[in-house]
């Protein structure tokens, strides 16, 4: 289990992954973006090869599959190095009264 | 004692040139026009490029980064911003040519980067780098960073105020066609008085007599006397410097009323301490409540507006009991009128900020938490005993 700020990294089976999960498209500086903050446009990202596969019910980045490994970048935080291997990535949510719940606005 | 890894002239020549290039970098007010472009000619020569048929000035890096997406893209490029307010309709007709920027820019500076890399030891380097880079650098990029990104916010639907409520979207569409546009043609510029901190480093070493600074006599002409450019083969863009700068103590863009960073032509950056802000903020920190803050829905502003207020203060006022703490955070009730009780987590982020202090978190949870562990835990919906982080940053 790793965590870099709002986002919370964990590793798990290839197996627990569910199939035929679109993947995410790299952005214009060819990098995975696991999470974009939305105040300050800063972005969780991994520069290296590997695959970024969205939630079917979100859309959003929540499998991540690093075949040799790689580095979770960010502008404000240290950079976290991943082992090989499959991941779950998770975004730091907050309690709203009455409202289902929201993520973190970084 | 051991021997300095950097000779006290050496140093004392760092120490000047720090100085003097951190006055350039935050330089305000009108360009020296004429200065600048001598400069940009010298750089032409210097890459043994013909001058510049024309070099068209720009009130912002927002207006120039428009018009170097014209020069430099094709049909698709023109036909996306060609309704832009910001551009004199003679530039769509324009030939600038291809961008020359790495024959003006980059091989000088790489060729004085790989003299300066022979003349010093690596700890030299880094010993030189600190004496001049310190504190300076990460300022100065955090800057540009910000300036880039408020340029590429220019068409996106937000406007120019950086946080929208927490009810829009979890997560902004990075994917604006203009956008990405705009982001690159800002990483296709050279940028003028932003490149200061290289620069000094540069002309300390040049000063120390270890290294030949002429390859980028040009750029660093520039440099003093304008702010960002775009060398094109016949067009050169380039921008005035901004009319305002405003920074706090530690350096960091902060103005509470108006933009802090402001250019002649509008654009700005809204900043509270270094953290980009929509306009108006700070006007609504003059008076702050309990009440309003716990309105604000975007978490980071909610944190400057809690620092603002005094989390003592803020937590006093609100009735908050600690009711907990461990290695995670604190967690913290407050019951509030005709509602259930207000339970936070105080966090501390793991990665210090440019100025060494660490920020300071507090998230909302569900009332049911009892433990930090717990509340923090169910941010990540996790259970409490699930959550070891194996390394945080």
């Amino acid at each position: 289990m790793y965590r870099q700020g709002d986002i919370l990294i964990l590793q798990v089976t290839a197996e627990s992954v569910p199939a035929r999960l679109e993947s995410a498209p790299r952005d214009a500086r060819g990098r995975l973006v696991l999470a974009l903050g939305e105040a300050t446009g800063h972005a969780h990202a991994v520069p290296g090869p590997g695959t970024l596969l969205l939630s079917r019910a979100s859309g959003l980045p929540e499998f991540l599959h690093l075949p040799d490994g790689g580095r979770l970048v960010h502008e404000e935080h240290a950079t976290i190095s991943l082992p090989k291997g499959w991941f779950r990535v998770v975004r730091q949510r907050e309690y709203v009264p009455g409202a289902y719940h929201r993520y973190v606005a970084d | 004692m051991s021997t300095p890894v950097l000779h006290p002239r050496v140093a004392a020549h760092l120490a000047d040139a720090a100085a003097e290039w951190d006055l350039a970098a935050h330089a305000t007010g009108p360009a020296d026009r004429s200065a600048a472009e001598e400069g940009v000619r010298a750089a032409y020569h210097a890459a043994g490029l013909r001058e510049p048929r024309q070099i068209i000035w720009f009130a912002s890096p927002a207006q120039a980064a428009t018009a170097a997406v014209v020069l430099s893209g094709g049909a698709e490029a023109r036909a996306a911003v060609r309704g832009s307010a910001l551009l004199p309709p003679a530039l769509l007709e324009l030939n600038a040519g291809p961008l020359v920027r790495d024959l003006v820019r980059s091989t000088p500076w790489e060729k004085v980067r790989a003299e300066a890399a022979s003349a010093l030891t690596p700890t030299a380097w880094a010993a030189a780098w600190e004496f001049v880079g310190a504190g300076f650098w990460p300022q100065v990029n955090r800057l540009v960073g910000e300036i880039r990104r408020g340029i590429g916010r220019l068409t996106g639907e937000a406007g120019p105020a950086p946080a929208r409520t927490a009810a829009s979207h979890v997560q902004r569409e990075p994917d604006d066609p203009v956008e990405g546009l705009l982001r690159r043609a800002t990483l296709d510029a050279v940028l003028g008085q932003h490149d200061a901190p290289w620069l000094a480093f540069f002309d300390g070493l040049a000063r120390a007599s270890l290294i030949d600074i002429a390859p980028l006599d040009g750029v660093l002409r520039v440099s003093r006397a304008a702010g960002w450019w775009w060398p094109f083969e016949h067009v050169v863009l380039i921008c005035e410097r901004p009319a305002e700068l405003r920074r706090d103590d530690l350096g960091r863009l902060h103005h509470a009323v108006g933009p802090a960073l402001a250019f002649p032509d509008g654009f700005g950056l809204h900043a509270w301490h270094g953290m980009p802000v929509p306009a108006g903020f700070g006007a609504t920190m003059a008076d702050l409540s309990p009440a309003a803050i716990r309105r604000q829905d975007n978490a980071e502003l909610r944190r400057v507006m809690l620092e603002h207020y005094g989390l003592d203060r803020y937590l006093r006022e609100s009735g908050a009991d600690a009711v907990h703490k461990d290695d995670t955070g604190v967690l913290w009730k407050a019951d509030l009128a005709d509602d259930e009780p207000l339970t936070m987590v105080e966090v501390v982020n793991s990665t210090p900020e440019p100025d060494g202090t660490y920020r300071t978190y507090f998230l909302r949870v569900p009332p049911w938490v009892t433990t930090a562990r717990q509340g923090v835990a169910w941010t990540f919906d996790i259970p409490a005993e699930q959550y070891q982080p194996r390394r945080q940053t």
